[in-house]
């Protein structure tokens, strides 16, 4: 095996059979070592954030991943590309400019328009002081009324856009919730404020990602269809409704509902 | 358990309908029962010794050997597809790439499993690696496949971090990611070392010089077989691979891959099957005119004991090569070309080892008959058992088809 040691003979074959091998031995090693070592970086930078979120958006659903302009009605049919990062769409402010056609009806939900929105069923509103507040928007409030328990990052915890901000539990499941927007956390909340984060954006606040007028209104509809249908008894063939509104505390009023996916749909787990 | 069935749901991608967990559990029972005793069967044999078996030092290639040479050939699916999908750029594959290295990895670990047990004295099987014989094509094989379960084991990784819960875990998903990009590196190393000990198996047949119905002449330092060999397990993998989905698109009833995928695999599998019946054709010409007889033995006397007679050479040939290739090619047959192909290959391994060991090579040699003892069927039967659980379990809490989720649901397993 190697030479000094029994068994090993300088001679072409073992030579070349073994340098053979131990250089396939080297790759696949070397393969692991570099793997490790970027994991580790990526973790020490921050990227690691960002490269859940992409692989957790290429598992969405394609229905999960459409574009905000469909959603807002300026194109007819558009899966998004760049895992909700319109700062990174090179065909945003072309479709931007386009006028929405989308219903403007919320069905009954309390969504105000000084707000902006992430797919995540987060708010983001902006304060006077330069900070941003952040709660869980009103359908993810209906759906799961008030949680049993709140894992809330500690102020100075780092947010990064669609990685987790916090935790939930809501019956025995898990709830994580995306961050709407990068920036530092300086203060939080809960459940009986009606916000649960402030956070403070290194420089100007990246807005842009998130959705706002009509965009809601469409995306809305597209959700409440979506929770509709998986929350149909399996044994049900699926159904929309035509009326009413979203009743508060759902998941303790439909305790028997698949909530493992309708949950998952809501809060963009793949 | 309610309970139970929660905690398992937990388990499952979003959005690929699965069969309740009851069910689920009821059907791999069998199958764990078959592993349990082939563990058994297998734990006699190695405490007990290789008394166990109906081997003996005349017929020492049996069920264990004709096992291994045949899920190896069946696996090579994983790493030709690879190498289609990394190496020459068919992406058009890459919905069937995680279940082909599933398979790979089953079979391989299952062979190198079952090695363990056939070579009796499995705490020194590093004894091959610290002083190995570099004579030895089997020497290669060795290295080779227990290189290639390593990289077939890189290549699983990634797909069992995706799982849903496993997933959560940021370092594990980093990680998976990281590795996922080095893939195309671990394709090229699979591709190399199948290559060879595929090649390196029927090597073997290069220095079987007292077997004349096996020996074949070299080009260079390989015997025909190496070439066979790496041929034939290259045109039926992907014919394991589309009975495979399709076997699982029956009992799941779900539509796993893109319909296109079929006719792609088929014409792949066809056409590297019509090469390897040509070539097949062509070596055995030149062993019944040229080898058999230099080595004293007119071709008509390896095929004078019953059941082995001329018939079996015309359904390895003929049934099982020629006409698999012509289906295959064609596709209006395609999937009964894929069993073909498949039955095939078996059969040339079943020969290349039963068939070549119970031939009588000298005048007072009897013709050796062999049935394998219970002890040799049950770990057979434990492997296929650790194929199916492994499997099953892959496409329950795996993302084994990528593209399931996009197909409609009828029902699930």
């Amino acid at each position: 095996m190697f030479p000094g040691f029994d068994g090993f003979h300088w001679t072409l074959g073992h030579i070349l059979f073994l340098t053979i091998f131990f250089a396939v031995l080297l790759t696949l090693v070397t393969t692991v070592i570099i793997a490790l070592r970027r994991t580790a970086r990526d973790l020490k930078t921050g990227e690691a954030s960002a490269i859940c979120w992409h692989a957790d958006f290429s598992e969405l659903p394609e229905s999960e991943r459409r574009c905000r302009h469909e959603l807002a009605g300026r194109v007819d049919e558009r899966t998004c590309p760049n895992a909700f990062d319109c700062r990174r769409c090179p065909d945003y402010a072309r479709f931007a400019a386009l006028a929405a056609v989308a219903d403007t009806t919320t069905f009954g939900l309390n969504y105000p328009t000084d707000r902006f929105y992430h797919r995540g069923h987060t708010w983001v509103r902006a304060e006077q002081d330069g900070a941003y507040t952040v709660g869980l928007d009103d359908m993810a409030e209906h759906i799961v009324g008030e949680p049993d328990s709140v894992e809330l990052p500690a102020p100075g915890w780092d947010l990064i856009a669609q990685g987790p901000a916090w935790e939930m539990t809501k019956n025995g499941r898990e709830i994580r919730v995306r961050a709407p927007i990068d920036g530092k956390v300086v203060e939080t909340g809960g459940y009986d404020k009606g916000w649960y984060l402030r956070v403070q954006p290194k420089g100007q606040a990246e807005l842009r990602h998130l959705l706002r007028g009509a965009e809601v209104n469409g995306w809305l509809n597209a959700e409440l269809e979506r929770l509709q249908i998986q929350l149909v008894q399996p044994e049900i063939a699926p159904s929309l409704a035509d009326g009413g509104i979203l009743m508060r505390g759902l998941m303790d009023a439909v305790p028997s509902a698949d909530w493992d996916t309708a949950l998952a749909a809501t809060f963009l787990e793949p | 358990m309610a309970s139970f069935s929660v905690a398992d749901r937990r388990w499952v991608a979003r959005g690929a309908a699965r069969t309740s967990s009851e069910r689920f559990a009821l059907w791999l029972t069998p199958w764990v029962l078959l592993l349990a005793l082939g563990l058994y069967a297998g734990f006699l044999c190695l405490y007990r010794g290789l008394n166990q078996t109906n081997m003996d030092n005349r017929f020492a290639f049996g069920l264990w050997i004709f096992l291994d040479l045949a899920v190896i050939a069946l696996g090579a699916g994983a790493f030709f597809t690879g190498f289609l999908v990394y190496i020459l750029g068919r992406k058009e594959l890459k919905p069937i790439l995680n279940s082909a290295v599933v398979l790979g990895f089953i079979c391989y670990s299952g062979a190198v499993a079952v090695l363990m047990i056939d070579v009796g004295q499995p705490l020194r099987a590093w004894f091959t690696f610290w002083y190995p014989n570099t004579h030895s094509m089997l020497t290669e094989v060795t290295f080779c496949i227990s290189c290639y379960l390593i990289v077939l084991s890189l290549e699983y990784i990634p797909l069992i971090l995706r799982n849903r819960r496993l997933r959560k875990a940021q370092p594990l998903l980093v990680f998976e990611h990281r590795l996922h990009l080095l893939v195309p590196v671990l394709a090229g190393v699979g591709t190399l070392l199948s290559f060879f000990h595929q090649g390196s198996l029927g090597g073997l047949y290069g220095v079987l010089r007292g077997r004349p119905f096996a020996f074949r002449e070299h080009f260079s330092i390989w015997p025909s077989t190496f070439f066979l060999f790496i041929l034939s397990a290259i045109a039926a993998g992907p014919s394991f691979l589309m009975l495979v989905t399709t076997a699982a698109q029956k009992i799941t009833r779900r539509k796993l891959v893109p319909e296109q995928i079929f006719p792609r695999l088929g014409l792949i599998s066809g056409v590297l099957m019509a090469a390897y019946v040509a070539l097949k054709a062509i070596d055995t010409l030149i062993w019944l005119n040229v080898t058999s007889p230099a080595a004293g033995f007119a071709p008509w006397e390896h095929y004078a004991y019953k059941p082995f007679g001329s018939a079996l050479l015309f359904a390895e040939v003929v049934v099982f090569g020629l006409l698999p290739a012509v289906l295959l090619i064609h596709g209006r047959w395609r999937l009964t070309g894929a069993a073909l192909a498949c039955c095939g290959i078996l059969l040339n391994r079943f020969v290349l080892t039963v068939q070549t060991l119970a031939l009588p090579t000298l005048a007072f040699d009897p013709f050796l008959t062999y049935t394998p003892s219970w002890q040799e069927v049950a770990s057979f039967g434990g492997v296929i058992a650790y194929g199916v659980i492994v499997f099953s379990l892959s496409y329950r809490y795996l993302p084994l088809y990528p593209q399931e989720k996009e197909t409609p649901h009828v029902s699930g397993l």
